[in-house]
């Protein structure tokens, strides 16, 4: 008798959740708001897939391109400007409502014709091409674009038109039959999506937390609970890992590393982001109008040896603005950026530079080993008889006619030289915008060809003459991919995948085990 | 008595009217939020469009107009970065440090007052010197120090003590004493000093020639005359600790207290926030400074003579 309770009793216990898999992860950012569609943070990004789909899904195992029905099962081009796609039945939102053409219309149409003015900003860059979604019927859409579009599947995959639910928006503020401002700003606070996570709690800045979704359509979640904590401080985070507090920690400085990999009790995991640390240089600063100067601040500097000295060589240095994650327009046998600080003392020397200071601005500890960098790049620079000087401030003055250099970020919002370089470096984009990049129409014609041609020869052709316009007249050397920790007790797998854009908290089904 | 309060409250209206304004143009001069964080790799048309849509855009005279009504109409705003009342996200904030700090008080009332007292009595003897030594280590190690060390011991070594948030009692024992140290350090000598005072008195000697019992004469005749000058150096301290003192050590224990929200609202330029949390520290502060004011008064009839 006594056997059989201790039976009953264990059962009950797996039964009821005991070993239950609950998962506690210790971030070093939590979000303020979690809007896939106004956000393209690194903070914000980690928390979107899990709860949130694209109509057309992607293969993250692998850095090739490998689309998958999502929320759409179908599509095709009925137009060479409309695209046709069929939605996925049985779908539901976390609070319980069906998925049909009205919200993904509405979800899609919120960024082509946005008039919120976060959601504005967000669609300008990279969704201008797109004019409007239709309903065809409940679970058909139609989207036109005004130009063929040789990107629809990277741009219907994008976390800024995830799928959000209608009925919902509307009735968070103001007239519940109708869709206003303060619905969207409502929306960041509680959000629900489709994906097999739903948010149970957010507290903006210190906690989020998942809950599986049951009536997910696809495979389900493989964790009942996940807690996303708020951990600013990295010594305590790699504490939570021995105290138990924590099973995954985020954001592990290159100096950490050692410490977790000879500790038996934990690993780490990790990998060459997808964005660069990259210089960027005033093209229309008085004193830096002749080109040879800022070819020479671009190969005085030793990238390979900030690698290594910075990133225990773990980094990755780009020999153009290309990432492999682009695919087809993955172009490595360009050089574009190199180091060779012969040339760049024959440059200075043709330019007459005369040894007038150089400030390079950088902030703080935005960027890791930001400020490092920045130092050593001013004796590289010394090394050719460029005379540098660190700035150190928090105020972004990259708008700033004054300044002359410092250090930013190009992320890959989505897997496409478009997506990276494209946002950053378009024409009218945000470089030319704020008076520090210069482009004309030859520039135009051909960020126009790599933009838009369907025939991938071509596109290929108009980037590497882009890239060679930018080694010609560089505003910009990307330093090269930092390299992002993770550490994790040792009974969980779980690490980046290659698919992603940075910073993705991936558990999805298959993405994750607890051993 | 009714007075002297209301001059105490007048004084407070000024100082924080004079908080206000500082604070709203202190943050102003250093540039907006949009330039810090929603802005990045946007085009200078579309840092146009959300410098308008935050309502930034206005002169900085109607938007300290539109500010100083809002206060008194007990609206504070909006954050910029998580659209929903300061006043919320604030409190929300609050309560877990006003916890620790009324936890880090506590602690240090029961260790440093004894010490003081001992320190003062033995002051020729080993006790005294040990417990001066002690004093002046707590007053010379930072308390990011102490935290550390504690997370490394207590934590990462031993595992025994939890680091992370406010979730138990357990919490509370390394951020308490991580902030207590430089409080227990100071409480500690100016105990000792006040009390060193007093017990020279010629009123010490009346006493234990009535035949009191030596507890009784250091306890009711010695502390509660010295305790005029230990009031108002636990009132700066208190107040000094709840403007700034738990900003780092928070962070080391990822307290979601006020001292994080400060820091990022700071360096973020989410002015609401920042506006309404150092308002609500100086609030806080004042009335720290007050409640010791008005302490005083009870505690000594000469103050409340002189002022009334």
């Amino acid at each position: 008798m006594t056997k059989l309770l201790a039976t009953t009793a264990l059962a009950s216990l797996i039964a009821t959740g005991a070993f239950a898999s609950e998962l506690t992860v210790g971030a070093a950012n939590v979000s303020s708001y979690l809007d896939p569609g106004r956000d393209h943070s690194n903070v914000g990004s980690q928390f979107y897939y899990n709860s949130f789909d694209t109509l057309i899904a992607k293969n993250h195992d692998t850095t090739d391109t490998e689309w998958r029905p999502g929320l759409a099962t179908e599509w095709k081009l009925i137009e060479p400007t409309v695209m046709e796609l069929k939605l996925r039945e049985g779908v539901k939102f976390h609070n319980g409502e069906d998925m049909t053409a009205d919200d993904v219309v509405f979800s899609l149409n919120r960024m082509y014709q946005a008039d919120f003015p976060p959601y504005q900003v967000r669609a300008r860059d990279r969704l201008e091409n797109f004019e409007k979604a239709e309903k065809i019927d409940d679970h058909t859409v139609r989207i036109t674009a005004r130009r063929p579009e040789p990107l629809w599947e990277t741009l219907l995959n994008l976390q800024q038109v995830m799928i959000v639910p209608l009925d919902y928006t509307k009735g968070l503020a103001g007239d519940p039959d109708k869709i206003e401002h303060d619905d969207y700003e409502a929306f960041s606070l509680k959000p629900v999506g489709t994906g097999p996570y739903k948010v149970a709690e957010f507290v903006p800045g210190e906690r989020v937390v998942w809950e599986r979704f049951d009536d997910f359509w696809g495979e389900k979640a493989p964790l009942d609970k996940v807690t996303v904590k708020h951990m600013p401080e990295t010594a305590s985070r790699i504490t939570s890992l021995k105290t138990g507090e924590a099973d995954i920690v985020t954001n592990i400085a290159p100096d950490q590393l050692g410490l977790i990999e000879n500790d038996p009790d934990m690993k780490a995991a990790g990998s060459a982001t997808a964005l660069f640390h990259v210089m960027i240089m005033n093209v229309n600063h008085p004193k830096l109008k002749d080109a040879r100067i800022r070819q020479a601040m671009s190969l005085a500097i030793d990238r390979d040896t900030l690698n290594e000295a910075l990133w225990g060589g773990k980094a990755v240095v780009p020999s153009t603005h290309t990432l492999k994650e682009f695919g087809e327009l993955y172009q490595p046998e360009l050089t574009t950026f190199e180091y060779n600080p012969e040339k760049a003392r024959e440059l200075l020397q043709e330019a007459g530079y005369d040894g007038f200071e150089i400030s390079y601005y950088t902030a703080p500890s935005y960027y890791t080993n930001g400020l490092l960098a920045a130092q050593a790049i001013m004796e590289m620079w010394a090394e050719v008889g460029i005379n540098g000087k660190v700035t150190v401030q928090d105020k972004w003055n990259g708008g700033s006619p004054d300044m002359m250099a410092r250090n930013w970020s190009n992320p890959m919002y989505f897997a496409d030289p478009f997506g990276s370089f494209g946002v950053m470096w378009a024409p009218n984009g945000p470089s030319e915008s704020e008076g520090r990049f210069n482009t004309d129409e030859d520039y135009a014609k051909a960020w126009e060809q790599f933009r838009f041609s369907g025939d991938v020869e071509l596109r290929r052709a108009a980037y590497a003459e882009l890239m060679e316009r930018i080694k010609q007249d560089p505003p910009v050397l990307p330093l090269y991919r930092p390299y992002e920790s993770w550490a994790m007790k040792n009974n969980i797998d779980w690490a980046p995948k290659p698919g992603h854009i940075p910073y993705v908290l991936d558990f999805r089904a298959g993405s994750i085990a607890v051993n | 008595m009714l007075i002297y309060v209301l001059r105490a409250l007048v004084k407070m209206a000024v100082t924080l009217l004079v908080i206000v304004t500082l604070v709203f143009f202190a943050t102003r001069l250093s540039g907006n939020p949009v330039d810090f964080v929603l802005g990045d790799g946007i085009s200078r048309e579309d840092r146009e469009l959300l410098i308008a849509y935050y309502g930034l855009d206005a002169t900085i005279g109607s938007q300290y107009w539109r500010y100083l009504v809002s206060v008194f109409s007990g609206e504070f705003g909006l954050s910029f970065l998580e659209r929903r009342p300061v006043s919320q996200i604030v409190f929300e904030r609050a309560w877990p440090s006003l916890k620790l700090l009324l936890s880090a008080i506590s602690f240090t009332l029961i260790v440093s007052v004894p010490l003081g007292i001992l320190a003062a009595i033995y002051r020729t003897s080993i006790i005294g010197s040990v417990v001066m030594v002690i004093a002046f280590l707590g007053y010379a190690v930072p308390a990011f120090i102490i935290g550390i060390l504690l997370v490394l011991i207590f934590g990462y070594t031993l595992n025994w003590l939890p680091v992370i948030g406010d979730g138990s009692a357990l919490h509370f024992i390394m951020p308490t004493l991580a902030i207590s140290g430089m409080l227990v350090a100071a409480i500690t000598r100016f105990t000792r000093n006040a009390m060193l005072d007093v017990l020279s008195q010629d009123y010490m000697r009346t006493a234990r020639a009535k035949g009191l019992p030596e507890w009784v004469v250091i306890l009711k005749h010695g502390l509660r005359n010295a305790s005029i000058t230990l009031l108002s150096v636990i009132g700066l301290q208190i107040a000094g600790l709840a403007a700034s003192g738990s900003v780092v050590v928070e962070a080391i224990f990822a307290w979601p207290g006020i001292g994080d929200l400060l820091v990022r609202s700071a360096i973020l330029r989410d002015y609401p926030v920042l506006q309404f949390a150092v308002l609500s520290v100086a609030i806080v502060v004042i009335v720290i400074n007050a409640a010791v004011d008005i302490a005083y008064a009870y505690a000594d009839p000469r103050i409340r003579l002189a002022k009334g």
